[in-house]
């Protein structure tokens, strides 16, 4: 079973009629790159499927690339969909337009690059996808902006941080695995993640989805993401924000005093989990309950790790179409 | 057995060796381990005395005309880092002090207005001040991770006080200077604990979760160590001390620079931060299964320690040298007594 309901929703559950898709070589790219000015950004981006299909954002995390998507976003396609995958800002080819704009890593400010990417496409409403990073800009778009969101896949369940909160610990088993979060905090960190990059993205990679049997070409392939020059300033800052130990770019402060009141996601919403996530072990979706305020559906998608469309694209593709069909 | 011929014997060859050479030395001298000590066991009763700053508790035995060999133990441990150590050591005549460092055990300090350090330089005087207090003009010292650390500290400050020095992990005085240098991820890995404890996040989780992160410390550091619950416990009470918070999270900001020391040490810190040799006769361990301070062959400390100097790798232990492998730990002493 590829995955178990926990928390069934109030529509049913598309049956799979077909055996999983061999996974994508890790030679395939998702190519070629379009380039639009979006907000502050000059955002490159990965297009496939024919131009009136519904919309899906399928946004990626951290330390991780539009790859993630290498094989759902065919298999979206090939079921009608428009799908747009945005490299975040500080990967890829993705650019700040102007070289005095703060390079926040802030959930307000990847939220709100979401938002003008899609005016920037003029797409009106579209399902938002995403894990980590990307799961959180998603959050944060349906939850602000939930006119423009058909329905939202998260993985993680709700991702908007509380900062206000952030200095209460964890247990120390968790705590252990958020190392980088705390070394970052430090000078040190940044110099080290400088670098050593790499390094520090494939332990990540292997601690967070011990299950993955990924190759040097499929962790290259995403690797030279992190070769974008803000790299390093923006994924400093996000981490460091999120902690309430580095200012926010004062352009998001509105949005950002939005979700500090951690609001209510009402769209459809489908979060998975996967059983063997290394960072954000897998839950039974209820502690998140009350802040999905509209449909949603909960499941724990076996042996996946926290690179969830990767590593089970099957699951998260029928994730989005679930949505796109309701 | 020609025991004592074997270890003179060792500690000539020894000297005469260096790096890899002395890393197949040690392989050659794998301690054959006895049972170990049931957890049941404590180091009791203790002694307390007033010493500079701090009235230190510590535990004493052998004769007291002895030799003096003073054992310092580390974070997140206590004194029964030495529970197989100090018999074996006061059964070949040494008299043997096992202080519980300040913020540890039953260690207290005096004066409620005192900053709660745990900066280098104020465990290493703490040493000094515990020999000042008990009239001991010099002494073995030998230690690990902070222990380790203070036994460095004194023996590089005070070497008229130290006949002699072990530690595990070499050389132990922090370079501040370079500490926002990186290391290898997978290096930087193991002190999540140290990057945690700059945060007040990582404040509030030491005081509620002391014994989980502690165990997990013991658990990653020590991989092949079998401990049970009850020489874990009998451990980590040590840490119910009402200072043990604020001189561990001390202690690692300031490494890092982010804690300003207690100015009471500054002149001695402002010493340490030239990195000074060592020059007393030292024997430095390392387990080869040490979780968070990986075995060296001893060559890159080589040049911080100016007189005679061994360096072994002990096969099996982990960061906990003097519990994992007391024999090892108790024959590098005793070289450096008889020496």
């Amino acid at each position: 079973m590829p995955y178990c309901e926990t928390q069934p929703g109030s529509f049913a559950v598309t049956e799979k009629t077909a055996a999983p898709a061999p996974h994508a070589p890790s030679s395939k790219r998702l190519e070629p790159l379009r380039q639009v000015d979006a907000g502050v950004l000059s955002i490159a981006y990965y297009e496939a499927g024919p131009a009136d299909g519904p919309a899906v954002m399928l946004m990626h995390g951290f330390p991780y690339d539009i790859h993630s998507y290498v094989d759902v976003a065919p298999q979206l396609a090939a079921q009608g969909c428009r799908v747009i995958v945005p490299y975040l800002r500080g990967y890829g080819p993705t650019r700040f337009r102007d070289p005095a704009t703060p390079r926040s890593g802030e959930q307000a400010a990847v939220g709100a690059d979401m938002m003008a990417l899609m005016d920037a496409l003029r797409i009106r409403r579209a399902v938002f996808a995403g894990y980590d990073w990307g799961g959180r800009a998603a959050c944060v778009g349906a939850a602000l902006w939930p006119e423009r969101c058909i329905g939202l896949v998260c993985v993680n369940s709700y991702l908007i941080q509380d900062i206000a909160n952030a200095m209460a610990p964890l247990r120390p088993e968790r705590e252990v695995a958020l190392w980088y979060q705390y070394y970052f905090q430090l000078e040190r960190g940044r110099a080290g993640l400088a670098a050593n990059r790499r390094e520090i993205a494939r332990i990540l990679w292997t601690d967070w989805s011990p299950n993955w049997p990924f190759d040097d070409a499929c962790f290259e392939r995403t690797a030279v993401a992190f070769d974008n020059p803000d790299y390093v300033d923006v994924v400093i800052h996000s981490y460091r924000h999120r902690f309430g130990l580095a200012d926010g770019d004062p352009q998001y402060a509105d949005i950002q005093r939005r979700l500090s009141a951690l609001p209510a996601i009402t769209v459809p919403t489908i979060t998975l989990d996967g059983e063997g996530d290394g960072v954000a072990p897998a839950t039974d979706g209820t502690a998140s309950a009350t802040k999905f305020t509209g449909r949603r559906v909960h499941r724990v998608v076996s042996r996946a790790g926290h690179n969830l469309p990767q590593e089970a694209p099957e699951a998260f593709v029928a994730a989005v179409m679930e949505l796109i069909k309701a | 057995m020609s025991d004592s011929v074997d270890r003179r014997r060792r500690l000539l060859l020894g000297a005469a060796l260096s790096g890899i050479a002395s890393r197949a030395f040690a392989r050659a001298e794998a301690p054959v381990r006895p049972a170990p000590a049931p957890s049941s066991r404590r180091m009791e009763p203790l002694k307390h005395v007033d010493a500079d700053v701090l009235n230190i508790a510590y535990y004493e035995e052998g004769p007291a005309d002895g030799p003096v060999a003073i054992l310092l133990h580390g974070f997140p441990y206590d004194i029964h880092s030495y529970v197989e150590v100090t018999p074996r050591l006061a059964a070949q005549g040494c008299r043997v002090i096992v202080p519980y460092l300040r913020g540890f055990g039953a260690t207290r300090f005096r004066d409620p207005a005192t900053p709660r350090s745990g900066e280098q330089v104020a465990i290493g005087a703490d040493v000094i001040a515990l020999m000042d207090a008990l009239g001991i003009p010099r002494a073995v010292l030998a230690g690990h991770n902070w222990g380790g650390r203070a036994a460095c500290v004194a023996a590089a400050l005070w070497p008229e006080r130290c006949s002699g020095m072990v530690t595990v992990n070499s050389y132990l005085i922090q370079d501040l200077a370079r500490a926002m240098v990186p290391i290898s991820p997978k290096y930087e890995v193991a002190l999540w604990y140290e990057y945690y404890f700059q945060l007040e996040r990582g404040r509030a989780g030491l005081a509620a979760n002391r014994r989980e992160i502690a165990r997990l410390l013991w658990e990653q550091w020590s991989p092949k160590w079998d401990f049970d619950d009850a020489a874990f416990e009998r451990s980590a009470a040590a840490h119910d001390n009402p200072d043990y918070v604020d001189v561990v999270i001390h202690s690692y900001r300031h490494r890092f620079g982010h804690a300003a020391g207690d100015p009471h040490y500054a002149d001695l810190q402002r010493r340490l931060a030239s990195l000074p040799p060592i020059a007393v006769p030292s024997v430095t361990l390392d387990g080869d299964k040490d979780g968070v301070l990986p075995a060296s062959d001893g060559s890159a400390s080589a040049p911080k320690f100016t007189g005679r100097r061994i360096h072994r790798v002990v096969p099996g232990a982990g960061h906990n040298v003097p519990q994992e492998a007391p024999e090892a730990f108790a024959a590098a002493v005793m070289e450096l007594i008889k020496a």
